[in-house]
């Protein structure tokens, strides 16, 4: 696949008029890092911002910071820590990739429990749409409602709508105390006893994951389900919450690099999607994605039971795509998103998630020829 | 395709009985004098007539009510409570449908803090009716005793508790729209999570330009276990910022973060509503920390300690709930006892970044000096969401003028900061003049043909939010013309 590589916002719009005008279809890419997911977009050509990168703005009093779509998260991770500050994102990869792809597909890792994911950190947007022409949402500032919400409209749509250029955020100061812990879990299918105790808790722990057995023994951290805790604020806000949390177990202190190994566990090839339902049915939807673990050897889980979200990563084998196959095929009662599929699966996680008539209709209105990652939402054109 | 709004004299008394045979007489108001009532909203400064009025009680009458509408092509504006300050519920001659009868909570779920209510519910009303289950419902604009949920979805509405809890947009999960053809869609997910395009954030904030919530998934919040509300007084405005900026920089994220100038504070302690404001002060901070009991003190202190180090001349923290209840009643009823100063008000909601707080505000001081007209500041410092009030009497055209010239100079000012002309009130007719200054032609003609999408004929309440020379642009820019036949 043939890539251009753009340094500027007016190349950009060059490039994507001159598809359209080929009948081209482009293949948005930040840096490339989830290129091998399997999704389905009918692109022959590919458009990379990676060169389009640098902080353009950031003032550390305001909590705010502006940095063109193809910086990565490990500059702006890097930037915002030297003023004790950070952009509280942990999508599931690595730090190399850009902020422009974790808007983009609205990724967001265990942290959103907390802070929210990118559509409510993302403050102003600037974008290429497929009409060659740019437009911009939101603005610099924390609070406005000046116009539409083009900004909310383009976080997550995959680059479909339009090619972010320039992405204005949120951020958070680093707190007194940070600490990291893990619970052992007595019972199997523990996590409805997470979900209660969290819900009768006075605060919000800035994470909260469950991890399978597998899973637990990958990070290093013993056996058996365990519940994984971040909990910060000032030292006595975290000691307080550590004995929170004492009827679910004893919190044993884990270094905070855990965090880091559960966002990169996925080994090559793996087939990665989430389910999800309402907190309340967390136990339903543990227990569905536990027979995944048991139908394929080696499978991943962690639950976020306050967001009812599990996340499943099914190493690659001959047996596991097959079995999910049919396990798909079943009736669920959650919704299954996918992250990394075999192409085939695709159609039976995530069908066409934009092809209802409104985001058709958006779609055909912002891009018009189908030059940007045509085919990526399923979406009809 | 038209791009005014249909002529006015569709609305005859047929219509009036097509629509009362939905809603019943009583129901409809087409006499001048009963539309007298909603030529304005909470801004007092614009006044437009709607041709009709029509309060539909159910959803079905809505939707009936709607598509009969749509089937005449004739334009309408729904309308909640009418306490808006933007001018943004206002019908010039055209349809309104207010929705302020559909107020049932059709739900409140306990286990996962969510509540479906219709558009009509009273902000307030749904923090009452969750309380006793340990949830409020967090946006709080000042209005909340009387604004609807269905008004606060249209202009993605804030409030003093949006710094640590956010904003309308963030706490709306799923929807039912009934869009201005008469179809009705849902948006969002209630119940896990939602892939493709995020069309409940679009929605919110939409300002009812993309048809009209029927029913709203909203997310509640628990009560905190423990609150306190402190009160710090300055003898410089530039002071007070500086302490609003230390604070922000602990990572401590207070529940509230509001700024009340000495304009302000003298008006509210010559009120009904005086809350035992200094009245010597330069500016007043009114902060709120809450959350779990073990570490909050810790908090509280070191809030306390910021702003002393800043020049705080004292720092009083309320003892009850007594106390903390007459410091905000001052806070939130300050707009009402500046309706004390003269018979007129206009409010301004720019935001700025905070750093630049300390330098707007002497900007916002030196242009009411020049143009000879008083400023009431009083703010969500927190946030940088400025709400600069001018008392005025609209009867006098040179006051009326200066005051004009005023608001414009400030809002220049604060989009020359790099802020945005409106933090939480919305675009509606007052702030579309401003609209040019932060977006580009091309911005405005995507907005436009967003908006076109969810209504193609932009019959939901037209000639708001986006300034019509830029949609016009829109249809006449060689590039947008291939899509539209497609449309």
């Amino acid at each position: 696949m043939t890539e251009t590589l753009t340094a500027s916002v007016d190349a950009l719009r060059e490039c994507v008029l001159d598809a359209g005008a080929r009948g081209v279809a482009l293949r948005v890419v930040g840096r490339g890092a989830w290129l091998d997911a399997g999704r389905g977009a009918r692109t022959t050509e590919s458009i990379s911002t990676r060169e389009l990168a640098g902080i353009i703005e950031y003032v550390p009093g305001d909590l705010t910071l502006t940095a063109r779509a193809g910086t990565t998260l490990a500059e702006i991770r890097e930037a915002t820590a030297e003023h004790n500050q950070r952009l509280a994102l942990d999508p599931h990869g690595t730090d190399d990739g850009t902020l422009g792809a974790t808007v983009a597909t609205a990724s967001a890792g265990p942290l959103a429990a907390s802070f929210g994911t990118p559509r409510d950190l993302t403050l102003g947007v600037e974008f290429v749409m497929g009409t060659g022409a740019v437009a911009r949402g939101g603005g610099r500032v924390v609070k406005n409602v000046a116009g539409f919400d083009l900004t909310r409209l383009l976080t997550g749509s995959w680059g479909t709508l339009g090619i972010l250029t320039e992405i204005t955020v949120r951020l958070h100061a680093r707190p007194e105390a940070d600490e990291s812990f893990a619970v052992s879990l007595e019972r199997p299918g523990s996590a409805e006893s997470v979900r209660r105790v969290l819900r009768r808790l006075p605060f919000t722990p800035y994470a909260c994951e469950i991890v399978n057995d597998t899973f637990a023994a990958f990070l290093g951290i013993g056996h058996g389900e365990t519940a994984l805790l971040r909990l910060g604020g000032n030292a006595a806000a975290v000691r307080a919450q550590r004995t929170a949390f004492a009827e679910l177990g004893v919190p044993r202190e884990i270094d905070a690099a855990v965090w880091t190994r559960l966002r990169q566990a996925e080994p090559a090839g793996a087939i990665v999607f989430r389910m999800s339902h309402s907190a309340s049915e967390i136990a339903r939807t543990w227990t569905e994605a536990n027979a995944v673990a048991v139908g394929c050897a080696g499978t991943l889980l962690h639950a976020s039971p306050t967001r009812g979200v599990v996340r499943c990563i099914v190493p690659s084998s001959d047996g596991a795509a097959g079995w999910l196959r049919r396990a798909f095929g079943a009736p669920t009662m959650t919704t299954r998103i996918g992250e990394r599929l075999p192409v085939d699966l695709w159609p039976m996680v995530s069908s066409a998630p934009a092809s209802d008539p409104i985001s058709s209709g958006i779609k055909r209105t912002f891009d018009p020829k189908s030059v940007l990652n045509a085919g990526i939402l399923g979406e009809v054109q | 395709m038209t791009l005014t709004a249909a002529p006015a004299s569709k609305i005859d008394q047929a219509l009036a009985s097509r629509l009362a045979a939905i809603v019943g007489e009583r129901r409809v108001l087409f006499r001048p004098s009963e539309l007298l009532t909603y030529a304005s909203d909470g801004l007092p400064s614009y006044s437009k007539q709607p041709g009709l009025a029509v309060f539909p009680g159910t959803r079905e009458e809505v939707i009936a009510v709607v598509r009969e509408l749509a089937r005449l092509g004739l334009p309408f504006v729904p309308r909640g409570a009418g306490t808006g300050l933007s001018g943004g519920a206002l019908a010039d001659g055209v349809v309104l449908v207010g929705l302020n009868r559909l107020s049932r909570i059709l739900s409140i779920d306990a286990e996962n803090g969510r509540a479906v209510v219709e558009p009509g519910v009273v902000n307030v009303s749904l923090s009452r009716a969750v309380a006793a289950l340990g949830y409020h419902y967090a946006p709080d604009p000042s209005s909340q005793t009387a604004c609807t949920i269905g008004g606060n979805v249209a202009e993605n509405a804030g409030g003093p508790h949006c710094l640590k809890y956010g904003v309308t947009t963030n706490h709306v999960v799923a929807l039912t729209v009934l869009l201005p053809s008469g179809e009705v869609v849902t948006l969002g997910n209630a119940s896990g999570e939602q892939e493709g395009y995020d069309l409940v954030g679009t929605f919110v904030g939409s300002e009812g330009c993309f048809g009209i919530a029927l029913d709203v998934t909203v997310r509640l919040s628990r009560n905190p276990e423990s609150v306190r509300t402190l009160l710090a007084d300055f003898l410089s405005i530039d002071a007070a910022a500086r302490a609003v900026s230390a604070i922000v920089a602990t990572g401590i994220v207070p529940a509230a973060l509001e700024m009340i100038d000495q304009a302000t504070i003298r008006a509210v302690e010559s009120s009904i509503y005086a809350a035992g404001y200094p009245v010597d002060a330069a500016a007043a901070l009114l902060i709120e920390l809450d959350g779990a009991t073990a570490g909050l003190e810790h908090d509280v202190a070191t809030v306390e300690a910021l702003c002393a180090s800043n020049g705080a001349r004292t720092v009083r923290v309320a003892r009850d709930d007594a106390e903390r209840a007459r410091l905000w009643q001052g806070r939130k009823k300050a707009f009402g006892a500046m309706g004390r100063l003269a018979s007129h008000l206009v409010v301004q909601d720019a935001v700025v970044p905070r750093t630049k707080l300390p330098e707007v505000l002497a900007q916002i001081a030196e242009i009411g000096v020049r143009q000879r007209v008083r400023i009431c500041n009083v703010f969500h410092a927190g946030d940088g969401n400025l709400h600069p009030n001018i008392p005025y009497d609209a009867s006098d055209a040179d006051e009326s003028a200066r005051v004009h010239l005023a608001m414009r100079e400030i809002m220049t000012a604060c989009v020359n900061a790099g802020g945005s002309i409106t933090g939480e009130h919305g675009v509606g007719l007052d702030k579309l003049p401003y609209m040019d200054l932060i977006f580009t032609p091309e911005s405005l003609a995507t907005m436009c043909a967003l908006r076109e999408v969810f209504d193609p004929d932009r019959r939901s309440n037209p000639g708001k939010v986006v300034p019509v020379h830029a949609c016009r642009e829109w249809h006449m820019a060689p590039s947008a013309r291939p899509h539209r036949e497609i449309l």
